[in-house]
């Protein structure tokens, strides 16, 4: 008993040590920071950014808007995470398909069972094998899909033509 | 016999190399024999050649240059203004900048600068147009479909007239999503209105039948609504609110026998006839006559301004009507 009367004062120091060291350090993850759709400028100010890059997500219905338009995002609808996936799956296509031409975004927009895409084509091929692409991913998505899908493009003649600014 | 095979092998690799240099000494001789050749011509030039004592390297062949077809300039510069512009834009489409012919910008620029043009803006892309939807495309697919129209039936000229002859409303929502699917849950829900005074009750079926809908009868309105969307098709919930309205409209006429039974504590509403007041008006109207002589009831003023006090409550309009009534029924002269 007399032992553990010495020791208590130490144990108390001790202890208040223990609280104070953990109130000062945070440990936890920042969550606070957020960085997706945000581009750090560089040194030389020589990096290209679009205008959809260049204007940061909460501007998203105010500067910019959606690149997916459907009604599985509005209030009580219907499989939005299938409609999501499905997305993913149209946008990786897309850039898998025509590669390294693409120099926008890709647009997915939902029309009742039609899926149209939307996207701006840097001219890199020739005319006759852009149709060709056009059909052979109408054909394939529609497929895979199983409903109709029309592909929109815009083509430029080259990558600058869709710079917005240099940061 | 493996062993005989990688021999073999061998020296017919080694006979290769061989080849090789060989031809390879034979194409030294013979740059040599170039180069004499050159150094002759330069003799004879007379001019300083820059001296190369490596091998002179062989003119590297010009980079085959890719043929692209020229780009024609964007169609909206040859389209004539007065074209048929359904034609050039027939369905819904997403934005593109050579066939709209409108110098259109869209997009957030810092202040004084213009906003990104058409050409090469996915904004415009993205934001849905009705460019197919003019008015004169409008027009021109009214004026398609009018062969398929009907004339309106006669006698339901105005809205009066629908409601008289229409009493019953039946509102359902339909749905259009940009899905695989045409179906939604949503649409089976069926609402089935109409005003009660359409229907044609007695006192009694009235009660009853107010009773049987409950809430569902709005009284400021005089409205009652059948909301169904228990079966899982819209066909079934029309059917079945309508069930409900027939089959309860049907039952308030019923009289059950346990309903004679219903005693004055069970009543909703005060009734004049049923009650005590009724008995001592009509006592203190026919004092002192004889029996057998006509008795005299007390007013329906008198009746109904009873019944207006007691189910609505003492208020000071209830109240002085009561007062009138009563002076009015005894005969008393009112002293202004």
């Amino acid at each position: 008993m007399n032992f553990l009367k010495k020791l208590a004062p130490q144990m108390v120091a001790v202890a208040e040590a223990q609280t104070c060291s953990k109130s000062a350090i945070h440990t936890s993850a920042v969550c606070c920071r957020v960085q997706s759709g945000r581009y750090r400028i560089t040194t030389k100010r020589n990096r290209p950014l679009t205008y959809e890059m260049a204007n940061p997500p909460h501007y998203i219905g105010h500067r910019k808007s959606w690149n997916s338009w459907n009604t599985s995002t509005i209030k009580d609808g219907l499989r939005p995470s299938q409609t999501a996936i499905e997305d993913v799956f149209l946008r990786k296509f897309m850039t898998g398909t025509w590669h390294a031409m693409i120099c926008s975004e890709v647009i997915i927009k939902r029309q009742h069972n039609t899926i149209r895409i939307a996207a701006i084509i840097r001219q890199a091929i020739s005319a006759r094998k852009m149709y060709f692409l056009i059909g052979y991913t109408e054909e394939l998505l529609s497929y895979w899909m199983q409903c109709p899908v029309t592909l929109e493009l815009q083509t430029v003649a080259d990558k600058k033509d869709v710079v917005f600014k240099y940061i | 016999m493996s062993a005989n095979l990688t021999r073999w092998l061998e020296r017919s690799l080694h006979n290769c190399h061989a080849t090789q240099s060989r031809t390879a000494l034979r194409l030294f001789s013979g740059q040599q024999q170039q180069q004499q050749q050159q150094q002759q011509e330069v003799e004879e030039d007379e001019e300083f050649r820059v001296l190369n004592l490596r091998a002179v390297k062989k003119q590297v062949a010009a980079r085959r240059e890719i043929k692209r077809d020229p780009v024609p300039p964007p169609r909206s510069n040859r389209m004539a203004v007065d074209q048929d512009w359904t034609a050039a834009w027939p369905g819904p489409r997403s934005f593109h900048p050579a066939s709209v012919p409108l110098p259109l910008r869209q997009g957030y620029t810092e202040r004084g600068a213009a906003a990104p043009s058409k050409f090469a803006n996915a904004e415009l892309m993205k934001i849905p147009n009705f460019l197919h939807l003019t008015p004169p495309a409008i027009r021109q697919q009214c004026e398609a479909i009018k062969q398929f129209c009907t004339p309106w039936p006669k006698g339901l000229e105005t809205e009066e007239k629908c409601k008289h002859h229409f009493p019953v409303e039946v509102v359902t929502t339909d749905f259009c999503h940009s899905l695989p699917t045409i179906r939604n849950p949503e649409a089976r829900r069926v609402t089935v209105s109409l005003k009660l005074s359409e229907l044609k009750f007695d006192a009694h079926a009235k009660d009853k039948f107010l009773r049987l809908v409950g809430e569902r009868y709005n009284q400021e309105t005089d409205v009652l609504t059948i909301v169904a969307d228990r079966c899982p098709m819209r066909k079934q919930n029309y059917d079945y609110a309508l069930y409900l309205l027939t089959a309860c409209y049907h039952e308030s006429f019923i009289t059950e026998p346990w309903e004679e039974t219903k005693s004055e504590a069970d009543m909703e509403v005060y009734h004049f006839e049923r009650n005590k007041a009724k008995l001592s008006a009509e006592a203190i109207l026919n004092w002192n006559e004889a029996a057998g002589e006509t008795k005299v009831a007390p007013s329906q003023g008198y009746a109904k301004s009873v019944e207006q006090l007691i189910n609505e409550g003492e208020n000071e309009y209830n109240i002085a009507k009561y007062k009138k009534e009563v002076l009015k029924m005894l005969n008393i002269p009112v002293a202004n």
